[in-house]
């Protein structure tokens, strides 16, 4: 009984600690910029995403309809929330904190950056600071992204290279990269992100025990997440998870399945009682012609 | 029925004078024709009421998307089960040789023949397109309750039909000669239907055989049907219906509506074919007892259906309970289960109330409270789904039975009522040979 106290009176204590507690984005984060400007198309993409995504909690911007939690999740359009910078907004929905969890495996930052971009249509003071991607020898446009599989040591080698004017096509190294296995609902990160060595590689571990389908198909998402770059994404099918058939759900017999699925115990049990009491009724009017054949020919009258 | 006939009853004078009192009211007669064009012009009416709901869908009915079920579904559960009494009678009362039921079997033979034939017409009423009838047959599956219900109701009809036609063949053979006073082709069908009968042994052999064989397959049948026909409901899980005794429960609640329909019936015949030698005050008494004892039966279910989820009163069974109780349904409750269970119970205890015209009031009011019954059953559980009822137009909320949908169910009552008629006024409606028989048994017991 006394834990349960002691247990409930933690959790009491962290979240006023949580709630009390200013959250600030590390100072990279807080200077960051979106790659792009803002503009109508954004805005309203940002709107669809949040809508699935943020509305559930967060309620629609301005209407004040968040749902009541500990700490409560703020209304987006609030002078708080409005306060942060870009950067810190796209922190916070990255990495979350407490019942706020975290979007970066969820939705990519391109995304991240259109919700932020619909979030600043709430507040009229906004000026944009756009990115300044001047380039210089790092920025590179194009990058191509290419998964080896690496069947000896079962590792996903992926390569990245870009095409630069002066040499051709080079590697591109240091870009953190992240690969995904696809399944329903979200993505399963495969390995922890990697970043490409001096040769633009980088290897990922593949665990044995993923199944795939049929024969054993896996559909790998690799990402690219570089402010320089902006997304750039790949997506491969390869056929090396563990071949599954899951057999589907209308394939056995089942009483709510199609009629040439019938439980065989009911299709017995139909058709004997069926057959015999039809069986019966054929044999009783046989009877009635043998009493007819049995007269034929004698004065019926006579007997009475 | 007994496994073997004496047919020295053939040669005993008193045939004759039995067979002139049965074949009496056999025939066009004016009283016929007018019941028959009145019952002819009442249904044209309803033919009318049929081709509206047929133009227009059953927009015409009182039926919207949360009461789907409502006076049809009641009407065809109330003939399903009115139906059922021919198996109690002939067979399960015949079987065991209880003599008394050999006149009154014929009459629930009828009755089931009538209530089975239009049983299946009352399901198409309710179907708003009823030209995507053989879907069912094309379509269907082995797996709904509709299949074996279906399936049920054929055979049902079929067998009835034999346990009616079976036993009157002698009757046939016997009377062919004796009505004169009747149309020609109503002759010719007796020739015909009498097929070829001479009252040979080895004739009453073959009859006495299959009428056994159809006496046995009637039962498993009977309690088939009407179980299945419990089951189109308590398949679900909705509050009401939702219950593992409702086959018994629907069964012992058909005998109770069949006894009744019997006795009407009886005293129509008894009265209208001055029948009253055949159908005695005896006979009445018998039936009063027997239709005490199923409706203490009924009573016994009825008890265990409500009293058990009453003392749990779940959420959703809570519900459906208050508003049979004490609420909007409380009225009609109350009235079915007091004027059509309790109080007939109580009143047939006593032998003046088993007399013929005292059973009979009785019974009216006791076939009128089973249709309402049904009503009871078929109605208030969809008036609470679990999901609740949002946003719809009141007239969705509650059933609200239309005249077009009345009309139509009255003319299916009207439909019975026809067939009844016709194989009572066509054909002999009390066995003469059996009754024959009977009388040449005591004759040779008193000579002796």
């Amino acid at each position: 009984m006394i834990k349960r106290y002691f247990t409930l009176l933690i959790i009491v204590l962290i979240s006023m600690r949580l709630s009390a507690q200013v959250w600030v984005a590390p100072a990279e984060n807080e200077t960051k910029k979106s790659p792009f400007a803002f503009d109508d198309a954004s805005r309203k993409a940002g709107a669809e995403i949040y809508m699935t995504n943020c509305k559930s909690c967060h309620g629609e911007p301005g209407k004040n309809n968040a749902v009541l939690l500990v700490p409560p999740p703020p209304d987006m359009s609030s002078v708080k929330v409005q306060a942060n910078s870009d950067g810190a907004i796209q922190y916070k929905i990255a990495v979350g904190r407490g019942l706020m969890p975290s979007f970066k495996n969820t939705i990519p930052s391109t995304d991240v950056w259109k919700v932020i971009s619909f979030l600043r249509s709430f507040n009229d003071k906004y000026v944009q600071e756009v990115s300044k991607n001047d380039g210089g020898g790092a920025s590179v446009p194009n990058v191509k992204i290419k998964l080896n599989w690496l069947k000896e040591s079962g590792q996903i080698q992926i390569s990245l290279t870009a095409p630069s004017k002066e040499k051709g096509i080079q590697p591109v190294s240091a870009a953190e990269v992240k690969i995904f296995a696809k399944r329903y609902f979200g993505n399963l990160p495969v390995d922890e992100p990697r970043n490409t060595d001096a040769l633009g590689k980088a290897v990922f571990n593949f665990p044995k025990d993923l199944p795939g389908d049929s024969i054993g198909s896996v559909q790998l998402l690799a990402v690219l997440s570089n402010d320089a770059f902006g997304d750039v994404k790949v997506d491969t099918t390869m056929s090396i998870g563990v071949p599954t058939y899951r057999a589907p759900l209308n394939e056995q017999r089942a009483m709510w399945n199609v009629v040439s699925k019938t439980p065989i115990w009911l299709l017995l049990a139909y058709t004997i009682a069926v057959l015999g009491a039809w069986g019966f009724i054929i044999y009783v009017f046989l009877q009635i012609r043998a009493i007819s054949k049995e007269g034929s020919g004698k004065d019926t009258e006579s007997a009475a | 029925m007994a496994s073997e006939v004496n047919t020295d009853f053939l040669h005993n004078k008193k045939l004759d004078s039995i067979a002139a009192d049965i074949l009496r009211p056999v025939g066009i007669t004016q009283g016929f024709i007018v019941w028959m064009g009145f019952l002819g012009i009442s249904l044209m009416a309803c033919i009318y009421a049929y081709y509206i709901q047929w133009d227009k869908g059953l927009i015409v009915t009182g039926l919207r998307d949360y009461i789907s079920w409502g006076m049809y579904i009641a009407n065809f559960v109330f003939f399903v089960a009115t139906s059922l009494v021919g198996m109690l009678i002939s067979s399960v009362l015949g079987l065991i040789g209880f003599k008394w039921v050999k006149p009154i079997a014929r009459i629930a033979e009828i009755i089931a023949v009538a209530f089975a034939a239009i049983a299946g017409l009352v399901i198409v009423s309710d179907m708003g397109r009823p030209e995507r009838l053989p879907y069912v047959f094309m379509y269907g599956r082995i797996q709904s309750p509709i299949i074996w219900d279906v399936t049920v109701v054929t055979t049902y009809l079929v067998i009835s039909t034999l346990l009616y036609f079976l036993p009157m063949i002698p009757d046939l053979a016997i009377s062919k000669g004796r009505i004169g006073h009747t149309p020609k082709w109503l002759q010719k069908t007796y020739q015909i239907l009498s097929v070829n009968w001479n009252h040979t042994p080895k004739q009453y052999k073959i009859l006495l055989k299959a009428v056994r064989i159809m006496l046995i397959l009637i039962i498993p049948t009977a309690f088939a049907i009407h179980t299945v026909t419990s089951w189109l409901f308590a398949v679900t899980l909705r509050p009401g219906w939702d219950s593992s005794i409702f086959g018994p429960y629907f069964l012992t609640g058909a005998f109770v509506a069949g006894s009744a329909a019997v006795v009407i019936m009886m005293y129509f015949v008894r009265t209208n074919y001055k029948l009253d030698k055949y159908l005695t005050e005896h006979h009445f008494d018998m039936m009063g007892k027997l239709l005490v004892l199923v409706s203490i039966v009924y009573l016994y279910f009825n008890i265990n259906e409500y009293l058990v989820p009453g003392y749990k009163m779940k959420t959703a069974e809570a519900i459906h309970l208050n508003d049979l109780f004490v609420g909007e349904w409380a009225f009609m409750f109350w009235s079915v289960q007091l004027l059509g269970l309790v109080i007939p119970i109580l009143l047939l205890l006593f032998k003046f109330f088993r007399k013929p015209f005292p059973m009979f009031v009785i019974s009216i009011v006791v076939l009128i409270a089973a249709w309402f019954k049904r009503l009871i059953i078929v109605v208030p559980t969809q008036d609470h789904p679990f999901l609740p009822i949002q946003h719809v137009p009141k007239a969705w909320m509650v059933y609200q039975p239309t005249v077009v949908e009345s009309a139509i169910t009255i003319g299916t009552l009207l439909l019975v009522v026809i067939i009844i008629t016709v194989l009572v006024k066509f054909f002999p409606v009390i066995p003469i040979w059996e009754m024959a028989e009977e009388q040449n048994e005591i004759d040779s017991k008193s000579k002796e």
